[in-house]
C-alpha cells in the first residue's frame, strides 16, 4: 500500500512540475548498514546536482 | 427527458408513500433560467418539484453522505434498542453512483441506508462555458429543445448547440449510466463519444517540460481564493475536520501566501488518488475557474495505468490504495 502511495505521489509531483528526481523512495532494513550509507550518498549526490529546492517553499 | 421526469416523480412519490425512503435528494428547477438546484424531499406531495435535465450539475452523493452521517451522529446518544434507521433516496446518474460505491467501500454507510433511483445521463451544461458562449450576457429566458439551447439575453436571441457547452468531464465520461441502482428510470443512455480520449488532455500536459508544467500549476493556483467550495462540493471530501482547518498541527497556513495555497491544493488533490470519480462538481462550483480537472484526471490516469483500477466503478474491486499486488509498479524505488 505504501508502495502504491509513493508511486502515485512521485508521478503526481513530477506532473505539477516538481522534478521527479527530488522524490526518492526506498526500503532499508536496520541490518543493512552499508546499503543505508549508499542510499544516503546517492540521495545527497542527486539533490546536490539539482541544487536548492525553490518550489513549494514558503518565504517568511 | 420529459418522460424521464414524469417517471421519476412517480417513482419518488411511490417510495415516499410506501415509506421506503425517509428523505429524497434530487434536483428542482433553479431560480434563474436554465439552472437546477439540489432539493430535499420528505413528503409524497413534494415529488412534483423534481426535475431531471442537462442543468443538473452537482454530484448528489455529497448530500447523501451529509444526511446519513448527521443521522448516525444523532443516534450516538440514543440507546441501541431505540435507534432508528434512516433511508435516504437519491436521484443518481453514473458519477453519483460511483461516489456512492466509493462511500460504501469506505464503510461510510450501509447499502440498506441508501435507495438509488438510477437515471441515464448525457452530460450537463458547463455554466462557465455557457456564459462564455454568450460573451457574459445575462440569460433572461432560455429553453432546451432536443440538442439546442434557445436563449434570450439583453443582446437578443441566440441558439447554442448543447454539445458546445457540455462540461469537459461529461464529454469524456465512460460511466454515464448508473453502476448500481434500486430502481432504474428510462433506458440506459448511449456511450459518450469522447470517452475514448478521456486522457488526451493529460497526455498533452505530460509532454510539456517540467518548468512549463510548474508555471501552469502555479498560474492556476494563483487564482484560488481558498473559498473551499471545491471541497464542500466533493463527495469524496467528507472528513469531519479537514486538514486545512486543523490547528494541532497546522498543516498549512491560512493566509494569502501563494505557497500555502499550492500546498492546500496539492494535499487536497492528493487525497483524491483512486477516489476522484470525475463528476466535475469541484470545477463547476469554483468561482475562480481554477483548472482542477487537469490535475485530478492525472491521478485517475495514473491509478488506472499503474493498478488497473478506476474509482467507484465496481463494488467488488477494493479501493486501489487499500490493497496491493505482488507485481505492483516499483521501478520508482531507488536502488543505489
Ligand atoms: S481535503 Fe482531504 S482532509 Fe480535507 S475534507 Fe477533503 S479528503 Fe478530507
Ligand atoms: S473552489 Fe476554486 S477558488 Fe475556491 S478553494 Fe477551490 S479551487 Fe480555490
Amino acid at each position: 500500500m505504501a508502495r502504491r502511495k509513493f508511486a502515485t505521489l512521485k508521478s503526481f509531483l513530477d506532473y505539477i512540475g516538481i522534478e521527479g528526481d527530488r522524490t526518492i523512495f526506498t526500503w532499508v532494513s536496520a541490518s543493512e548498514g552499508e546499503r543505508f550509507a549508499n542510499v544516503i550518498k546517492g540521495v545527497t549526490a542527486k539533490v546536490q546536482a539539482l541544487g536548492p529546492a525553490t518550489k513549494l517553499v514558503k518565504e517568511l | 427527458m420529459e418522460n424521464i421526469e414524469k417517471k421519476l416523480r412517480e417513482e419518488a412519490k411511490r417510495l415516499l408513500e410506501e415509506k421506503r425512503v425517509d428523505a429524497l435528494v434530487g434536483f428542482e428547477a433553479g431560480t434563474l433560467p436554465l439552472t437546477a438546484t439540489p432539493c430535499f424531499i420528505t413528503s409524497p406531495e413534494e415529488a412534483d418539484r423534481l426535475v431531471w435535465n442537462a442543468f443538473c450539475s452537482q454530484n448528489l452523493a455529497k448530500y447523501v453522505h451529509d444526511l446519513i452521517s448527521q443521522h448516525h451522529n444523532s443516534q450516538k446518544r440514543v440507546k441501541p434498542e431505540d435507534r432508528k434507521k434512516k433511508v435516504v433516496g437519491v436521484v443518481a446518474r453514473g458519477c453519483t453512483t460511483r461516489s456512492i460505491v466509493l462511500h460504501l467501500q469506505e464503510r461510510q454507510y450501509g447499502r440498506d441506508e441508501v435507495t438509488i433511483i438510477g437515471v441515464p445521463c448525457e452530460g450537463y451544461v458547463d455554466r462557465k462555458a455557457l456564459t462564455a458562449a454568450l460573451d457574459g450576457a445575462d440569460i433572461r429566458e432560455g429553453s432546451l429543445t432536443g440538442d439546442r439551447l434557445d436563449i434570450l439575453t439583453a443582446e437578443g436571441k441566440k441558439e447554442i448547440p448543447l454539445q458546445d457547452v457540455l462540461a469537459d468531464n461529461c464529454r469524456t465520461c465512460r460511466f454515464n449510466n448508473p453502476i448500481i441502482h434500486d430502481v432504474m428510470i428510462g433506458e440506459p443512455a448511449p456511450a459518450m463519444p469522447g470517452a475514448v480520449q478521456e486522457y488526451a488532455e493529460v497526455e498533452e500536459f505530460e509532454k510539456l517540460s517540467t518548468e512549463e508544467r510548474w508555471r501552469y500549476f502555479t498560474k492556476e493556483m494563483s487564482k484560488c481564493i481558498r473559498c473551499y467550495a471545491c471541497r464542500q462540493a466533493c463527495p469524496s471530501c467528507y472528513c469531519p475536520t479537514c486538514f486545512v482547518e486543523q490547528t494541532q498541527p497546522q498543516w498549512v497556513g491560512l493566509g494569502e501566501d501563494a505557497t500555502d495555497t499550492q500546498v492546500f491544493q496539492l494535499m487536497r488533490l492528493f487525497h483524491m488518488v483512486g477516489r476522484c470519480v470525475d463528476c466535475g462538481s469541484c470545477v463547476s462550483v469554483c468561482p475562480m475557474g481554477v483548472d482542477l480537472r487537469k490535475f485530478l484526471k492525472k491521478l485517475d490516469k495514473d491509478v488506472f495505468d499503474f493498478f488497473g483500477n478506476r474509482a467507484g466503478v465496481s463494488l467488488d474491486d477494493p479501493p486501489p490504495l487499500s490493497t496491493f499486488k505482488e507485481d505492483d509498479k516499483e521501478d520508482f524505488i531507488y536502488n543505489p
